[in-house]
């Protein structure tokens, strides 16, 4: 027999040890030197980060009545991989949802583990989703912004986008504020695409803003705006109301307008805030500012009489004609006629430089600082660039560029004695529980206060004598000044004959002056197209209610009662104008709505529908297309929203699918149609609001909160609400 | 001869090494099947393990020449059973590997495995060549080639190739030429195409993972890519038993079978993998002396295989752990849940200490 080859073994543990150390090296590799990349790739394949909304703070008006509030509503997603046919899925949810089928197959097909399938659904839509229970379609709670008041205020509230996110207006502005912080949900998911457990760290609810805006006026301002535009079929138009004494805005509204829960169907140019966006040439308007430099500068005395050469002056070669020959005015004359001659003669004695200063004392050519987005600082040239008739054109308001925000600031100016405000339109921010003023108005002296009460009484004299007649008030002294401004044509570079722009700045009561308020209408249709019969008649409607609703001591008792309101002869509204309470007095409606402490509501707004079988309160009514379907609903009855808040009737009329209109704010002590009718669904339901008015149905609860209610100190705080999410356990 | 057997002379420190590794497997199986439908796995491997050292002992006090001796016999007996298995064999996700008896069911191929060992310790023990020769060669490798396609066409190509090393080790304990490795070499090469023609799509697919695991993240690449992962993010320390997400979240597949390293190197960490590894690494030494010792060729033969096919199954199954080698379905020895590979661990134990305890016969 040979020899045992044993030596031969020495092999295989040579091998082995080589081996053993190659996998050594291997194993260092993977576990020490780069075991930071494997344990990354391990938590992104077995974690998913999804970001949850914060509920964004409330937008108040002054009185803390809500104009922008946070409601919960659910968002409909999938997990494609739980779902055993995504066919028979999709072909039972879209037409819940109004889907294509093959879009959602296509959403449900997919080997990801979430997938949105339609966020913020209706209440409606959700319980039927709920109903089909399908495998793998799941709900996830969100936060939905939404306007009570609809288009009110819409350009100074802004929207919000479907993440929301503001797009516009102070929502925009005080983004970062109002918005929160997102909370992020973390979820453990298993290689078969299953959810099973989930952490994270909860939304924090955004700080929520007082605006300086007075819902009531804000109302009234929005109405007789519309019944002009309606009437006056104009291009546009911008109307603010301002305290003259603070720089508070308290009433801003731009045609045309949207509704900011329904903005995807909005022409883009709606949402332009044309009141401190669009400049225009203002005309006439600006003849006050030009007569104040003058009269500030001591370059004209205010009896001192100007030939006004029977209405025509030469400049540089051109000559400029008045619309009437005038042969000898005053200064108050000049304002009260609107002479251009006979300002043009004033702003000769000022020269260049110094009109142009005081024209930028009064604010014209730089952004006024609103807190606003989006603010034009209008158009003005320095000297340098005036040609030799440029002081003729500027002192009559033409060759420059002013925003309906620079001129109502700069004639808050002349009414409050001589100083100009920085126009404000937010008046308080309130973090969860703790306030924050806003800044005080910066301000500073333009002119004196003599001077000022100078130019006061002739702005009397011309809406007593003058060109704005229109404008004086069944009950109230008023003074303005009226512009009549040809628009330049875009096509020929002239001023065109056809089209103005109507304007007209004014205050009143005029002795003690509560607001100014300034009108600018473009291009409106028909004869009439001037300051002084378009623009001054609004504003007499608009101060009047104004002044009523704020209970001002009427200045002249002995006229008879106030002329109705253009808007309510032909609105829709059934009733009288609520915004005109005897009741209700300046500083006393503090206590808004009754909300309870917290904010999100818990119903479902399904603001984006088209459908009017749902009955959405998606502001659509009364536009509704013609030839829609409109499911009846025999069952259907009106509900007794009487005594109850208007939160509880907002959430009401949601679940019932009807489309309210909500008008004041308070508790419900009116609505239309009355209670227990039957209603076709889709159709509005008017319910009109009061502070203080409560009714025996009134929870006692509900009438101790509002009680200790006082302002500002108990705002409603957004964050009390945390936000729940609905995911599903481990399947 | 059964007088001079003594139990002294076993080799308790192999039975030692062997429990510890065992122990690992069973807490590493209850930790990747506690919360699945497999629960109570760890407890089948504990009556496993219990059986498989009561045959190591029975086999141990058996003579390995007896068993040398009816080789043809049993030779015989394992082919007919591989025909009868792919004839009447119960299948079993696309392949026939299971014979069953009473409740259990047992995997031939392991068989196979011990059959080709003695065989081949047989063979060689018996040749009176000083070199292995040509003929020698040619009829190795048709007794192995037959038996070898029968387990491949099951399809177990994971053990089929298993036989490789077993022929390999024996042929060089046996003094092969090395040109006649050359030889081998060349011919293995050269039957490659022919063999990938016959392999599966799956077996393919595996193949072209291994070189581009990147490649397909979602279907074949996607198990050596999640037991790299788990095996990475299992950092120094591990992240404890029943701990590692990996396998608790059904990433790594097969986390109690053939991936059991990589869910093991995610819990206990790299030095919970180097204290394994050095288990292995202690009994595969402590073979090779036990081979070193034996009494005759037969029994160093014997050991050899053993050893050939140890190193083999734990070479390729923590390969493919750490992404060094190919996905193939080999078990891990002692740590993988299952009781014909638990058996065949123990049963050629048994046969280790059969050739040991008879180490002073002669």
């Amino acid at each position: 027999m040979k020899p045992l080859p044993r030596r031969h073994l020495i092999v295989v543990p040579a091998i082995l040890l080589a081996w053993v150390a190659l996998v050594f090296a291997r194993l260092v590799d993977l576990q020490v030197l780069q075991y930071d990349f494997f344990t990354r790739r391990a938590r992104r394949q077995q974690e998913r980060t999804v970001e949850v909304s914060p509920v964004r703070g409330m937008i108040y008006d002054r009185n803390l009545r809500p104009l922008a509030m946070s409601i919960e509503v659910e968002s409909v997603f999938a997990v494609p991989t739980e779902i055993p046919n995504p066919e028979s899925t999709a072909k039972l949810l879209a037409p819940v949802l109004d889907l294509d089928p093959a879009e959602v197959r296509r959403k449900l097909q997919g080997t990801r583990f979430f997938r949105w399938i339609k966020r913020k659904v209706s209440a409606r839509e959700a319980d039927r989703i709920r109903q089909l229970n399908l495998k793998g379609v799941y709900f996830q709670k969100e936060s939905k912004r939404f306007y009570p008041k609809r288009e009110m205020a819409a350009h100074v509230l802004g929207h919000v986008g479907m993440d929301d996110n503001g797009l516009a207006g102070v929502e925009l502005r005080y983004e970062k504020s109002i918005r929160g912080r997102p909370g992020q949900l973390i979820i453990e998911k298993d290689a078969r695409q299953r959810w099973f457990s989930r952490s994270g760290r909860p939304p924090e609810a955004g700080e929520n803003l007082v605006l300086t805006l007075d819902e009531n006026i804000q109302y009234i301002v929005e109405r007789e705006l519309d019944a002009a535009m309606e009437q006056t079929r104009a291009l546009s138009g911008s109307v603010v109301v301002q305290d003259p004494f603070t720089g508070e805005i308290l009433a801003m509204a731009s045609r045309p307008t949207f509704n900011p829960n329904t903005y995807g169907e909005t022409d883009p140019e709606a949402f332009r805030n044309m009141a401190v966006s669009a400049a225009f040439e203002p005309g006439s308007t600006l003849k006050i500012f030009t007569a104040a430099a003058v009269l500030e500068e001591g370059l004209a005395h205010p009896e001192e009489y100007i030939d006004c050469q029977m209405g025509q002056i030469t400049l540089a070669g051109h000559t400029i004609r008045d619309h009437k020959p005038f042969s000898l005015l005053n200064v108050g004359e000049i304002l009260q006629y609107s002479s251009d001659v006979g300002i043009i003669k004033l702003a000769m004695r000022l020269g260049d430089e110094g009109l142009h200063r005081y024209l930028r004392d009064f604010g014209f050519g730089a952004p006024t600082g609103i807190e606003l987005p989006g603010e034009s600082r209008g158009l003005t040239k320095p000297p340098e660039r005036w040609s030799r008739v440029s002081i003729g054109s500027i002192s009559m308001g033409q060759e420059i560029g002013v925003t309906p925000i620079q001129l109502v600031s700069a004639a808050s100016a002349i009414v409050n004695g001589g100083r100009w405000f920085r126009p404000r339109i937010v008046k308080e921010q309130a973090p969860a529980g703790n306030l924050r003023k806003g800044e005080a108005g910066d301000s500073r002296r333009v002119i004196g206060e003599d001077t000022a009460a100078i130019l006061r009484r002739m702005m009397v004299k011309v809406v007593t004598d003058g060109t704005a007649q229109e404008a004086q008030l069944a009950r109230y002294t008023a003074a303005g000044k009226t512009g009549t401004a040809q628009k330049i044509d875009p096509a020929t570079g002239t001023y065109s004959l056809t089209d103005y722009v109507a304007s007209f700045v004014g205050f009143a009561p005029a002795e003690s002056p509560v607001f100014t308020i300034l009108i600018v209408i473009d291009s409106p249709r028909g004869e009439k197209h001037g300051g002084g019969n378009v623009a001054a008649p609004i504003f007499k409607r608009i101060a009047e209610q104004a002044l009523a609703y704020q209970n001002v001591p009427a200045t002249e008792p002995w006229e008879a009662a106030p002329a109705p309101s253009l808007a309510a002869a032909d609105s829709d509204f059934p009733v009288r104008s609520p915004s005109i309470l005897p009741s209700q007095r300046r500083g006393t409606g503090l206590a808004g709505d009754g909300l309870p402490g917290s904010v999100a509501v818990a119903a479902s707004l399904p603001l984006a529908r088209r459908e009017p079988s749902t009955g959405t309160y998606n502001g659509s009514l009364g536009r509704m297309r013609p030839g829609t379907l409109v499911t009846l609903d025999s069952s259907l009855t009106v509900p007794n929203f009487l005594g109850k808040t208007v939160r509880a009737v907002v959430e009401q009329s949601l679940a019932k699918g009807l489309e309210l209109q909500v008008v004041g704010s308070g508790v419900a002590y009116e609505q239309f149609p009355l209670p227990n009718l039957s209603l076709p669904e889709g159709r509005k339901i008017v319910v009109r609001f009061r502070v203080g008015g409560r009714t025996r149905e009134q929870q006692p609860a509900e009438a101790e909160a509002e009680k200790n209610k006082r302002p500002a100190m108990r705002l409603p705080v957004a964050g009390s609400a945390q936000q729940d999410t609905t995911v599903p356990a481990a399947g | 001869m059964g007088k001079y057997v003594s139990l002294k002379d076993f080799d308790w420190l192999l039975l030692v090494l062997l429990l510890l590794i065992s122990a690992l497997g069973v807490v590493e199986i209850y930790s990747t099947t506690a919360h699945t439908r497999f629960a109570g796995a760890h407890v089948k491997q504990i009556y496993w393990i219990l059986l498989g050292v009561s045959l190591m002992f029975l086999v141990c006090r058996y003579d390995y020449h007896d068993l040398l001796n009816h080789i043809p016999l049993i030779y015989i007996l394992t082919l007919v059973a591989l025909v009868a298995l792919l004839l009447l064999g119960s299948d079993i996700s696309g392949a026939r590997r299971w014979i069953r008896v009473g409740g259990f069911s047992f995997q031939v191929s392991e068989g196979v495995k011990l059959a080709i060992i003695l065989l081949l310790a047989r063979f060689f023990s018996e040749s009176h060549e000083e070199r292995v020769s040509l003929p020698e060669l040619a009829m190795v490798f048709l007794a192995v080639g037959v038996p070898g396609v029968l387990v491949a066409m099951q399809p177990d190509l994971g053990t089929a190739l298993t036989l490789l090393p077993i022929v390999m080790v024996t042929l060089f304990l046996a003094g092969m030429r090395w040109r006649y490795f050359g030889m081998l070499l060349l011919a293995g090469l050269m039957i490659l195409p022919v063999g990938l023609h016959f392999m599966r799509p799956y077996q393919k697919a595996r193949i072209v993972t291994f070189m581009h695991p990147e490649q397909d993240p979602q279907k074949a690449g996607y198990q050596l890519l999640q037991s790299k992962i788990a095996v990475g993010s299992g950092q120094l320390w591990g992240k404890g038993t029943a701990q590692g997400t990996q396998t608790q979240l059904w990433f790594l597949p097969e986390p109690h079978t053939d991936f059991i390293f990589a869910a093991y190197a995610e819990e206990h960490g790299f030095l919970g993998v180097l204290f394994a590894l050095l288990l292995y690494l202690f009994v595969l030494m402590r073979l090779v002396h036990n081979a070193k010792n034996a009494p005759d060729a037969g029994g160093m033969f014997i050991i050899g295989g053993i050893v050939a096919v140890l190193s083999f199954q734990i070479l390729v199954n923590i390969g493919m752990v750490v992404g060094y080698a190919p996905v193939t379905g080999i078990p891990l020895p002692l740590m993988s849940y299952g009781g014909s590979s638990v058996l065949f661990v123990f049963l050629s134990m048994g046969l280790v200490n059969s050739v040991r305890v008879r180490r002073f016969v002669n």
